[in-house]
Parts: structure tokens; C-alpha cells; sequence
């Protein structure tokens, strides 16, 4: 009989194909029951066919999401369309542990999982087949790359020595945050502060003491300011902080805070003590500013009269009594 | 592929009609599987170029957009699928796909790629029985969540000069769901598709 022997054949080169190709493939009945577990499903959960075949998945592997499987499994049942999931939304449908000593870099196989209908002869559908890829290479390159960017954009916003943000991005806030003041009016203010005398400290203990001081201002400027606040590093050893929902009484508050615990605590490096003091320029939104800078210069100026006064303080800038021209 | 496509007035009809039934084959679906009556508007059938995409949505607003790609192949045809969810009606969409935990970060992806799954499904299938070939889909991609429209479109570099474009709106009844799929069939599977067409005007 060369036409039986044809068919099992064909059946034969089929079923070898479906057990030896490198993607998982699944036959669920409506109970899902497993119908088909080829080679690949076998390797890498380490069961014979024998030992799932006719069990319920469930049963079999609890880590699977039961409630979620079965509304993804619906939808393939009344569209008779396929559905998906892929490493992003869960890095696994099975756990495969990482097989691979020397080139796997997971602890355990991404995988991307097509859920397509089977038909029966009738046209009915019946089963459903899950293919499961291994996408372990393209996620975890992904999720390098994921990190690279963030770390790489941490770099482009901050400021090296300090860890403050930079001048370019600190200006793009205060940029967005003035055309919300615009059109909301509400309390903002702009404190804007240098270190006394920096030249002498450079002069006397060495440029790197000086960068020592300047990075224990900033570390006194993170610890004292709030979630909301934007601290920056404006220049050499000016620094600026944004107060969002700020009132000018409030952010005098804190820069008078900022300013005694700096004139407190001296900067030590290789064994000098050294004690320096800050001054400080406070300007709070006004409707007569007519752009972000000239808010800072605003802040520029209370902190001129502070240099003026003696330093080591901190003056609020007036604004004009009559703010219709002018400024 | 640099000579200019014309859709004729017969053969722009045929594909309305197509996409016609089609659209009534999904909202049944559809109903069924979600449990709620689904509003959908007219398809709309034209050949446009990239920059007049965004003109043809019509349901959602241009702010706070996520979008969604799925690509087809099947019978010479191939082309994408995109879907554009309003971010207000996120909360919604949610709860009407059997999500009744909070939605947050990934789950709100997953909502998204099922849903586009879903919808995109019930349409091209409708479309695909009509023209008797048979797609097949790779999994759905997201292009952007919480943009701005005109963004979203042209983040990505596009290769073609004129395509074919379905564009439906969905609305859900008693749910604050507001959709729109676009299906964008490629200039090059257009040979295919007119021929399709013929068979069926014959």
C-alpha cells in the first residue's frame, strides 16, 4: 500500500519537525489538558511527554498565572484569533532555568509566547497551540541598553563634581517653571548663592580643597531642601535652588538654614580645617518678570547687596511698588 | 514603485464594502467577547501620504495619546495596524478586559497590546475571509504611551510615499473607551490587492 505508507511518511517527517524545532510548542484542550509537549518544551522543563500529556497545565506548572491565562485563552476562542504576549509584559510564560554556563547572561529564559486556535476538521475550534520563543538574547541586550541610556542621561543632567543638576538643565526647568507661574501665579521663589571669598580658598589650600568645599555645599544643599525643589550648580561656585509652591517668607527660611549650617560645619581635606561662609539672593515670581533671566537677575542682584552688607547673609530682592512699566 | 497609485472609484467602493461587513463581523465579535455593545463609525477608505495620517484620525484628541503597531502578511498583502487609545479612557479600557486590579506599568502595556490584539484581530479577519486569503500576525508593539499625537506618528522614519489606509473609530457603550484603528496597507501589496478586487467585481 504505497499511498498509507505515503501518508505515514509525511506524518513521520511532520512529527519530526515539530519535535526537534527550537521553539516551545504547547497543544492545550478546552480543559487545558496538555496534548502536545515537543522536544523543546521536554529539554528545558526537564518532563518527558509521559509525564504531561493529558494533566491539566495548571497542575503542572503553578507558576502560571491561571486567571490571566485563561482570559488570554478566551479571546483566542471567540475571535478564533491569535493572541500575544511578549518578554516586556511578562518576562516568562514557563520558568526555564538559564541552561547556558558560559554564554547565558539571565538567571532565566525570556520568552514571547503566540497563542494561535487549532481547528478541528468540523471547523470548530477545539485547542489552542502555545508557541513559546526564546528571546532571552534580544531582552536582556535590551534591558542593557535600558540601563546604559539612563545611566548616560543621569550623566547629561548632572553636574560631575556634585551631583547637582547643570546649569543646561536647571535652565530648562526654570524655563518651564516660569511659563507655569505665568499662567498660574502661584508662589515660586529663586534662590541664588555663591561662596564667600572661594579665590582665597583655592589660593590657600590647593584647587583640590576648593572642590571639596564645593562639593560639601552641594551635599549641605541636597540634605536641606525638599523633594520638589531643584537645586543646581549655577557656575565656578554659584549654586541656584528652585522653590516650586514656595512663599519669599518660606524660602528665606530655608536659605537662612542652608547658610548657618554652612558656617557651621568647615570643610576638612588632608587634615586642614577649612571654614567658609556663604551669601545668599532671594527672588520670588513676580508678574512684572519679563523672562527666566531676568528672574535670576533679579536673585543676582539681593545677592550683590548681600556681598555689599558683609556677607554671609541673605537678602530678599524688592520688587518696584509700580509694576505697570517697566522693571 | 515611484509611479503614482490611483484607486478607482470601483475599486475604492469594493474596499468600503469590505471593510463595511467586515466592521459588522468585529462589533459582534467583539460584543461577545467583551460583554458591551461597541460603537463604530463608517470605515474610512483612502490613499494617503504619511504626513496626511494624522488628519485621518477622527476619535481620539491629538494630547495624551498611546499607540499601538501590529504588522499582517498573508496572500501577497501585507501591511500594519495601528491603534490609538485615548490615555483618559485607560482606566476603562481596563476594566472592560478583565483587569480589575489597579493598572500600573506593565499591566497597562498588557492592556494595550491585548486590546489592540483583539481589535485589530476582529477587523482584519472580517477583511482577510472577504479577499479568502488567511494573515498572519506578529505580536503587537508599542510605538509611545502619554504622547502627543503628531509625535507619535512621526518619531518613526517612514519608507513609503503612498498607502492605503482604514481608518475605523470605536467607541464603547456605557464605558469611556474611545479608539482608532488605523490599517495601513503597504504601496508594494496594493498589486495584490486591486487584483482581489477585480476577482470580486468580476
Amino acid at each position: 500500500m504505497p499511498e498509507q505508507n505515503k501518508m505515514l511518511n509525511d506524518f513521520r517527517w511532520i512529527m519530526d519537525v515539530v519535535q526537534t524545532i527550537d521553539v516551545g510548542l504547547v497543544l492545550l484542550d478546552k480543559d487545558y489538558k496538555v496534548h502536545l509537549w515537543n522536544g523543546f518544551m521536554q529539554n528545558h522543563s526537564s518532563t518527558t511527554a509521559e509525564e504531561v500529556i493529558g494533566y491539566s497545565l495548571f497542575d503542572l506548572f503553578p507558576e502560571i498565572d491561571e486567571k490571566w491565562f485563561r482570559r488570554k485563552v478566551q479571546s483566542v476562542y471567540v475571535l478564533k484569533n491569535s493572541a500575544f504576549t511578549t518578554w516586556e509584559q511578562r518576562p516568562y510564560l514557563f520558568r526555564f532555568d538559564n541552561y547556558r554556563p558560559i554564554t547565558g547572561k539571565a538567571e532565566f529564559m525570556y520568552q514571547n509566547s503566540t497563542f494561535i486556535p487549532i481547528q478541528s476538521l468540523d471547523g470548530s475550534t477545539e485547542s489552542i497551540c502555545v508557541i513559546i520563543y526564546d528571546v532571552t538574547e534580544q531582552a536582556v541586550n535590551n534591558i542593557e541598553l535600558e540601563k546604559v541610556n539612563t545611566t548616560l542621561e543621569y550623566i547629561s543632567r548632572t553636574d560631575g563634581l556634585t551631583g547637582l543638576l547643570n546649569r543646561k538643565t536647571w535652565e530648562d526647568l526654570l524655563e518651564k517653571e516660569f511659563a507655569r507661574e505665568s499662567r498660574y501665579h502661584e508662589n515660586c521663589s529663586l534662590i541664588m548663592f555663591d561662596i564667600d571669598h572661594f579665590k582665597k580658598v583655592n589660593d590657600n589650600y590647593g584647587h583640590p580643597a576648593g572642590d571639596e568645599v564645593i562639593r560639601q555645599t552641594a551635599d549641605i544643599v541636597g540634605e536641606s531642601i525638599r523633594k520638589t525643589d531643584i537645586a543646581g550648580r549655577y557656575g565656578g561656585e554659584e549654586y541656584v535652588i528652585l522653590l516650586p509652591h514656595t512663599s519669599i517668607d518660606s524660602a528665606y527660611v530655608l536659605g537662612e538654614r542652608i547658610r548657618k549650617k554652612i558656617a557651621a560645619k568647615p570643610a576638612f581635606y588632608e587634615g586642614e580645617v577649612i571654614n567658609y561662609t556663604v551669601s545668599l539672593g532671594i527672588a520670588s515670581f513676580h508678574e512684572s518678570l519679563k523672562n527666566p533671566t531676568h528672574w535670576i537677575d533679579c536673585a543676582d542682584k539681593a545677592l550683590y547687596e548681600s556681598k555689599q552688607s558683609g556677607r554671609n547673609n541673605t537678602h530678599i530682592y524688592q520688587y518696584p511698588e509700580t509694576p505697570s512699566d517697566g522693571g | 514603485m515611484s509611479q503614482q497609485i490611483v484607486l478607482s472609484e470601483d475599486h475604492r467602493d469594493c474596499l468600503q464594502e469590505i471593510s463595511n461587513v467586515a466592521m459588522g463581523q468585529a462589533g459582534d465579535h467583539l460584543a461577545r467577547l467583551l460583554d458591551a455593545f461597541v460603537i463604530l463609525s463608517i470605515p474610512h477608505v483612502a490613499l494617503l501620504s504619511p504626513s496626511e495620517i494624522a488628519m485621518a484620525v477622527q476619535t481620539v484628541d491629538n494630547h495624551n495619546v498611546s499607540g499601538v503597531c501590529q504588522g499582517f502578511i498573508g496572500g501577497g498583502i501585507s501591511g500594519e495596524s495601528m491603534l490609538l487609545f485615548n490615555d483618559t479612557s485607560f482606566n476603562d479600557l481596563a476594566k472592560l478586559m478583565g483587569y480589575e486590579e489597579e493598572v500600573s506599568g506593565t499591566a497597562e502595556r498588557e492592556v494595550l497590546i491585548d486590546a489592540t490584539n483583539i481589535l485589530v484581530g476582529a477587523l482584519l479577519r472580517g477583511i482577510a475571509e472577504q479577499l479568502d486569503i488567511e494573515f498572519s500576525f506578529g505580536p503587537p508593539a508599542i510605538l509611545g504611551q502619554h504622547q502627543e499625537l503628531d509625535k507619535l506618528l512621526s518619531s518613526k522614519n517612514v519608507r513609503w510615499n503612498q498607502a492605503l489606509v482604514i481608518e475605523v473609530g470605536y467607541q464603547i457603550e456605557n464605558h469611556d473607551v474611545q479608539c482608532d484603528l488605523l490599517v495601513v496597507i503597504t504601496e508594494r501589496s496594493l498589486y495584490y490587492l486591486l487584483n482581489k478586487l477585480n476577482y470580486l467585481l468580476d
